[in-house]
């Protein structure tokens, strides 16, 4: 009986102090644990950070792409039209040459005439003097003037002026047709730099 | 001393003269010309062509001449009646100014556009047969 209590008091110190090792493992173990893992978070953290240094630096990258491919735009934009300029180029009056203008001038012959061929005189005048006004549209240019008013954010009235003064001599009528009441008159002119060297 | 009839003889050449040279000036076929029409929305609204005799000596030299057929006429006006077409196409060679003015209110166009040959001098030559019209300038 002796034995047996003092194997049981023995067993019981036994089953202590192992308790106790047990405990002082598993606070090592953890302390580990607890070490990796904050080194794993340490890592998962430089790992999101270097995640959004990229992200950021995509972004730039792709913002650069995006300017670029602005500019390529812009570029391609400006060539083209500078091409389209040097195909419909205008014609320049350079030293000892000459241009020439033609145009085509409309008028319409009055409701009260008294005969046709009345009619057809006054449609010619008529298209004589538009295609008079062509040609100093052409020579000399227009004047514009414009002027929008706007009420209530609605159009009230929408006006555009135009004006063209100029001084013309030596057209030519090239050819002259009539068709319902319709006069069309084809006129040239031929200029010369010397006819501005004064 | 000189006689009485030298001076008269004098006087009555000189008068001569002057009634010559006079009556020459009075003569002369110089004509202001003005020319002008209007069309407005391509439909000749207005016409007109005003020719008078030179109250004084144009000065200037004559220009591109332009002959017109001649029946013994001695008056442009009614010259230039019987050719008006000719005499008017010869105008627009000599130079037009051009006015032109157009109005676009909400989308309806409407224009005015004038041409005019501001007042010229000619000098006209009558014969038999033609007359020479030529501007001075």
């Amino acid at each position: 009986m002796k034995y047996s209590i003092l194997i049981a008091m023995l067993l019981s110190i036994s089953t202590l102090s192992g308790a106790d090792k047990v405990q002082t493992v598993d606070a090592a173990a953890i302390e580990q644990t607890n070490a990796e893992l904050s080194k794993v978070r340490a890592e998962i953290a430089q790992a999101k950070l270097d995640a959004a240094q990229a992200t950021a630096q995509a972004c730039e990258a792709k913002k650069e792409s995006q300017r670029v491919v602005e500019e390529l735009a812009v570029a391609k934009a400006e060539k083209e039209e500078e091409i389209a300029t040097a195909t419909a180029k205008e014609e320049v009056l350079r030293k000892n040459k000459s241009v020439h203008i033609s145009v085509i001038g409309q008028g319409v012959a009055p409701m009260n005439t008294s005969s046709p061929a009345q009619a057809y005189a006054l449609a010619k005048r008529a298209a004589i003097a538009d295609a008079y006004r062509a040609i100093a549209e052409k020579v000399k240019g227009v004047r514009i003037d414009g002027q929008d008013t706007i009420k209530n954010m609605m159009v009230q009235r929408s006006t555009v002026r135009t004006y063209v003064q100029a001084m013309v001599r030596n057209a030519d009528i090239v050819e002259t047709t009539f068709k319902e009441g319709l006069c069309e008159v084809e006129m040239e002119i031929l200029i010369s730099h010397a006819d501005f060297a004064q | 001393m000189r006689s009485r009839d030298g001076n008269l003889n004098f006087s009555r050449r000189l008068c001569s003269v002057v009634i010559l040279f006079s009556s020459l000036a009075l003569s002369a076929s110089e004509y202001l010309i003005s020319y002008k029409y209007i069309v407005k929305d391509a439909i000749l609204y207005n016409e007109t062509l005003l020719i008078s005799k030179a109250m004084t000596k144009c000065e200037g030299t004559p220009q591109e001449e332009f002959i017109l057929q001649n029946s013994s006429e001695d008056n442009l006006k009614k010259l230039i009646s019987k050719n008006p077409q000719e005499f008017i196409e010869y105008i627009h060679k000599l130079g037009m100014h051009v006015n032109h003015d157009e109005k676009t209110i909400n989308l309806q166009n409407s224009y005015t556009t004038v041409l005019t040959l501001k007042t010229t001098c000619f000098k006209v030559d009558f014969n038999d047969n033609f007359a020479t019209i030529a501007p001075l300038k």
